[in-house]
């Protein structure tokens, strides 16, 4: 192989490996004449497969980053690639997990699941296999008549979970998802979630404010200041998985990020 | 155990059926005593036996027979059709300046002034003039009910879509639901319960205007019936035609759910 070529193929799976881009995204709004930044500058980048964490404080801005991420609105300043292309408004290649029960009440779990794949093409199941195998995955699958107004907190976001991975998005973004469930249904949901990111080589960025949560999950923690909302360090978690509480690099990753969190 | 657990859910059940009919059954005693007892006289009150007999004249005896005997299945169908026409009207119109009204403030703002305006005058009002454009009979009587089932068919359809979850229109949104599917996969059945309730209130008020229309002296229709009853005295026969729309139009309204029931996952899974 000659050199130009092997730069060629570097450069392309470069570009492959990073799912998502975030440029200098900005927002800003005046308040009675008087500029006020809810985030400023704010620039990552998630690769392929990677679960990246974004902690922060509450009204650190984080909810609008994800909003902006998700196309749901505008930046007033820098942009936001998805596997190299720019994104304007949302779509099915960046899924949403949100903090509420965003299920359909009148579909039940299975046709909750099964919405986003109504004219979905290039399928080379039924739907209703494709729904059923991954109903399984979240372990659902006799729950599936069900309506979500019979069914608890928990298994609505396992619903939740299986409606956007159902869809192969290039990046699943999640808001919070687990903050309104109890811990030890939160810790399922944590499992479950690293599992089948595993399994699927899922691409995740989760927000969240719970320090533990995210030192469990993430690959990659990005710290994210208050005031204007900006991230101020990146952290690599290298721990092997099932990672526990009581280990004690925990603690030495809990400091660092309570440190950059309140200094 | 189980036994007298069986025993409680029947007669909860018993209890549950017999409900709605105990008003109406002390009504109609309450009617039978009065006109009995002589407290009012027939003329003014008839006894329920005899309306019952005017009734089965009207709806079962042969045409020509009788005063007005055999005429109910001409005079209802005609009224039926008045009302399905006027209605359908409304829901077209209605439905979707509705839905839009309560998504999109630049079309709320460029009709609400109007149609609110137009919602003070009173429907009754709208006769003569109603009258002097399209005649008597069949298109006076559907513009009158078009025109009454349309406000609450509009307001109910509004303000089922205002107040959706905007987080369901994202969810929708971030699936890739165009604004297309949106609309009648995630908006329609969301507004749905408001939207039920509209248009039970429109079908509701259809009724009354059909027999404001049909009072104008139009030969056939329930209303009609009723007014001409008046003018030869005919106590027994206004009081069975009200009887009659009562009916009619209960059952129209059972099988309005029906259809939407039939229809919709979202009408038929509301809570």
């Amino acid at each position: 192989m000659t050199p130009p070529e092997a730069g060629k193929m570097e450069q392309r799976d470069a570009l492959t490996a990073t799912v998502l881009e975030a440029m200098g995204v900005s927002m800003h709004f005046s308040v009675n004449g008087v500029r006020k930044g809810v985030l400023d500058d704010v620039t990552f980048s998630v690769g392929q497969g990677e679960c990246t964490c974004i902690v922060g404080q509450s009204g650190c801005g984080k909810t609008t980053l994800l909003n902006i991420l998700a196309g749901f609105i505008a930046p007033t300043a820098g942009l936001v690639r998805v596997r190299g292309r720019r994104i304007t408004k949302p779509g099915p290649d960046r899924c949403v997990v949100f903090q509420e029960d965003t299920l359909f009440p009148w579909l039940t779990v299975s046709e909750n699941v099964a919405f986003g794949l109504t004219g979905k093409k290039g399928l080379t199941e039924t739907i209703e296999e494709r729904v059923n195998h991954f109903l399984a995955l979240v372990g659902l699958l006799d729950f599936r008549h069900y309506l979500p107004r019979d069914i608890s907190g928990g298994m609505k976001q396992r619903v939740e979970l299986a409606r956007v991975l159902v869809l192969d998005p290039h990046i699943l973004l999640m808001d919070e998802p687990f903050a309104s469930l109890d811990y030890r249904t939160r810790r399922e949901m944590q499992d479950l979630l690293i599992a089948l990111a595993q399994e699927l080589s899922q691409t995740i960025i989760f927000v969240t404010h719970d320090v533990d949560e995210a030192i469990s999950i993430a690959d990659k923690i990005e710290i994210m200041a208050i005031n204007p909302g900006t991230i101020t360090e990146e952290l690599h978690i290298g721990q092997e998985r099932p990672r526990r509480v009581t280990e004690a690099s925990y603690g030495v990753y809990r400091d660092r990020i309570y440190r950059a969190l309140w200094s | 155990m189980k036994g007298t657990n069986t025993g409680k859910g029947d007669k909860k059940g018993l209890v549950h059926g017999i409900l709605p009919w105990i008003i109406p059954a002390a009504f109609v005693c309450a009617w039978f005593v009065i006109s009995r007892a002589g407290i009012l006289p027939p003329y003014l009150l008839p006894d329920p036996v005899t309306v019952i007999g005017t009734a089965h004249i009207y709806i079962f005896a042969e045409p020509g027979s009788a005063p007005y005997a055999g005429r109910f299945l001409q005079d209802a169908s005609t009224s039926l059709l008045r009302v399905f026409l006027g209605f359908s009207i409304a829901v077209a119109v209605g439905l979707p300046l509705g839905i839009l009204s309560g998504r999109v403030a630049e079309i709320n703002r460029l009709f609400s002034t109007f149609i609110n305006g137009l919602r003070a005058v009173p429907g009754i009002t709208w006769l003569p003039i109603a009258m002097v454009w399209l005649g008597i009979g069949m298109r006076t009587t559907v513009f009158l009910v078009a025109l009454a089932a349309f406000f609450p068919i509009y307001l109910n359809a509004m303000a089922g879509a205002r107040q959706i979850n905007p987080l369901l229109l994202r969810a929708g949104a971030m699936m890739g639901t165009g604004r297309i599917r949106g609309s009648y996969a995630v908006l329609l059945p969301g507004a749905m319960p408001h939207i039920m309730t509209g248009l039970r209130l429109g079908l509701g008020i259809s009724w009354a205007y059909l027999v404001l229309g049909e009072l104008t002296g139009v030969p056939d229709g329930l209303g009609a019936v009723i007014m001409d009853a008046r003018m030869i005295g005919r106590v027994d026969i206004i009081i069975m035609g009200m009887i009659l729309i009562a009916i009619v139009g209960k059952m129209s309204d059972a099988l309005l759910v029906a259809f939407l029931r039939l229809s919709f996952k979202s009408a038929r899974r509301m809570p």
